[in-house]
């Protein structure tokens, strides 16, 4: 079934609220019982329905050299006003949760998060690509199309006035301190689960990853810090709409489109334009990832993330096509397109095949195109489907402990 | 297999010094676990030693050690990425000329002449290894490098 989604119309509803609602909502009508509710709570009548379309486009991206980054607008606001800022060029990702913003791009006086009343808490995450971000937490309401979340912890990245990158994180990798390194203005991590870290970063933990840092004067050490001051995953501090989300990208052709325009639909079957419908539930480990079965060997640590630009799997040894040259070399450079079929397997046992291609990168790259169903490259143990995976599929985050038609987060499903 | 267990535990170091891990020596492994402030675990495999740093915030690190006492290759998982500077000592400058060029966001691969590297996964989830072909004892294949 294809169906037309991600246009939003205005229209006047009979409280006299002025509502954005999505097409689909707007023809049941405001306040409609659509797909059903969630968060309304004992007895209490459902909250009306808000829009819960939130715009993402492939493109460029602001550095305008990028291929398969998933971009959106984020409104950013001091906690309990409307004094905000609106930052285009956010990347959409699900691997990862909550926000971080480029300090750079931020021109409100956000509060700082502080641990005991004034000592300044700091962050820092190295991806795998030895890149890191660092800078200080600070508090917003965040709003993403019609849903708040309200005064929720989110990373200023390379803050001034800040002190320097720890040791105990990363001594020599590529600080993503600019829209040229970082190839947007921010993170917004909606991945499956509530926090960024969980209770591993907190003093439950005897032993702490090297993640949240007290910073009381020019030098900081690693913290241990409660489940609410950590980053938030904002979908599941919505009021409603707030036990998953949906990305949805139109389908590209193989030769790939200048840009593709989609949709982040908040919540999970609780609104007419967020059901599950045919789509499969494949839940994950707690650490977010399940098994990817390729030529009869089982990849167990493989995940879905619309923040890498490729499929990421295997070697050149193992496929016989070679990486590509230059600055590609992230990427495979077949001599032909190659047809390519895997399993995924859950945790709850569902499994099912997909067929991808991968295509010459650097033949690709040399078109004004930024959207591609084809690309890929080398990935050490495990499958990383990412943004290529996600054209002409509906993919659902399922948020963990959060409550669906299909169970309980995390899950993924298509 | 002979295993041994030694534990030097919460031994708390104020700064982390330049050690060379891969490609140094089996020295450099016990400096390694006190930057850590981790546990230590040898294996005695066949034709080399397997030493498994482990932290309670669920990060393991290998490092594998031949019968001459050189570290030919380290492994890494965990819920943060390991400083991957300290871990690969003086092959940290090649890996890092060779990614900081790169246009991608994703896992990255490393192949040059002599030296390999494989870094994955996402927050809660990081993974991966790195080998010095040269390094590797002759009866020995990479893939014991996991």
């Amino acid at each position: 079934m294809k169906k037309r989604i991600g246009q939003t119309a205005k229209l006047g509803c009979a409280s006299g609220w002025l509502v954005v609602v999505p097409v689909l909502l707007a023809m049941i009508g405001c306040g409609g019982g659509g797909g059903g509710s969630n968060g309304g709570g004992g007895g209490n009548p459902p909250p009306p329905p808000v829009n819960n379309t939130l715009d993402v486009e492939v493109n460029l991206g602001p550095a305008n050299n990028d291929a398969d980054e998933l971009l959106t607008t984020v409104t950013l606001c001091l906690p309990g006003t409307s004094t905000c800022q609106t930052i285009p060029n956010v990347e959409v990702d699900t691997g990862s949760e909550g926000l971080r913003l480029l300090a750079s791009q931020v021109s409100l006086n956000l509060p700082q998060v502080t641990l005991g009343g004034s000592t300044p808490l700091g962050e820092c995450v190295s991806f795998a690509d030895n890149s890191y971000v660092w800078g200080p937490l600070v508090t917003a309401d965040i709003q993403l199309a019609g849903e708040t979340a309200s005064s929720v912890p989110i990373q200023l990245i390379s803050a001034p006035n800040f002190p320097s990158v720890p040791a105990a994180c990363n001594t020599g990798g590529t600080a993503d301190d600019s829209i040229a390194v970082l190839g947007a203005t921010g993170i917004l991590g909606v991945g499956v689960f509530r926090q960024d870290c969980g209770a591993g970063c907190t003093s439950a933990n005897a032993q702490l990853p090297k993640m949240y840092f007290s910073c009381p004067g020019s030098s900081c050490s690693v913290t241990a810090v409660t489940l609410a001051q950590q980053l938030q995953n904002p979908v599941w501090m919505f009021p409603q709409d707030n036990n998953g989300l949906l990305i949805s990208l139109p389908s590209v052709p193989d030769a790939g489109a200048p840009t593709a325009s989609g949709s982040m639909i908040f919540g999970v079957g609780t609104q007419s334009d967020n059901a599950l419908g045919s789509a499969q539930v494949f839940t994950t480990d707690t650490q977010g990832n399940f098994t990817v079965t390729y030529n009869g060997k089982s990849y167990n640590t493989s995940y879905i993330d619309s923040g890498s630009n490729g499929i990421f799997f295997l070697d050149s040894a193992a496929l016989g096509i070679n990486t590509c040259s230059g600055n590609n070399t992230s990427f495979y450079c077949p001599s032909a397109t190659t047809n390519f079929t895997a399993m995924n397997k859950g945790v709850n046992g569902t499994s099912g095949s997909v067929s991808f291609s991968i295509a010459n990168a650097n033949t690709l790259f040399g078109t004004p195109n930024s959207a591609f169903n084809d690309i890929g490259g080398p990935n050490s143990g495990s499958f990383d489907w990412g943004l290529a995976f996600f054209f002409g599929r509906n993919v659902f985050v399922g948020v963990e402990g959060q409550s669906t038609p299909a169970g309980v987060g995390p899950y993924w499903a298509y | 297999m002979k295993t041994t267990t030694a534990v030097l535990a919460m031994l708390m170091f104020a700064a982390a010094p330049a050690w060379a891990v891969l490609g140094g020596s089996v020295d450099s492994v016990r400096a390694d676990q006190a930057r850590l402030e981790a546990k230590l675990h040898v294996a005695t495999l066949p034709g080399y030693t397997v030493h498994e740093i482990s932290r309670g915030d669920g990060t393991a690190i290998k490092e594998f050690v031949s019968p001459l006492g050189t570290v030919f290759g380290v492994s890494w998982k965990g819920p943060t990425m390991p400083d991957l500077a300290p871990l690969l000592g003086t092959y940290y400058s090649e890996f890092h000329q060779e990614v900081a060029g790169r246009r991608h966001r994703g896992p990255v691969v490393v192949r040059t002449k002599d030296l390999v590297v494989e870094s994955g996964g996402h927050l809660r989830a990081f993974h991966g290894r790195a080998y010095v072909t040269s390094l590797v004892p002759n009866t020995l294949s990479p893939a014991v490098v996991q």
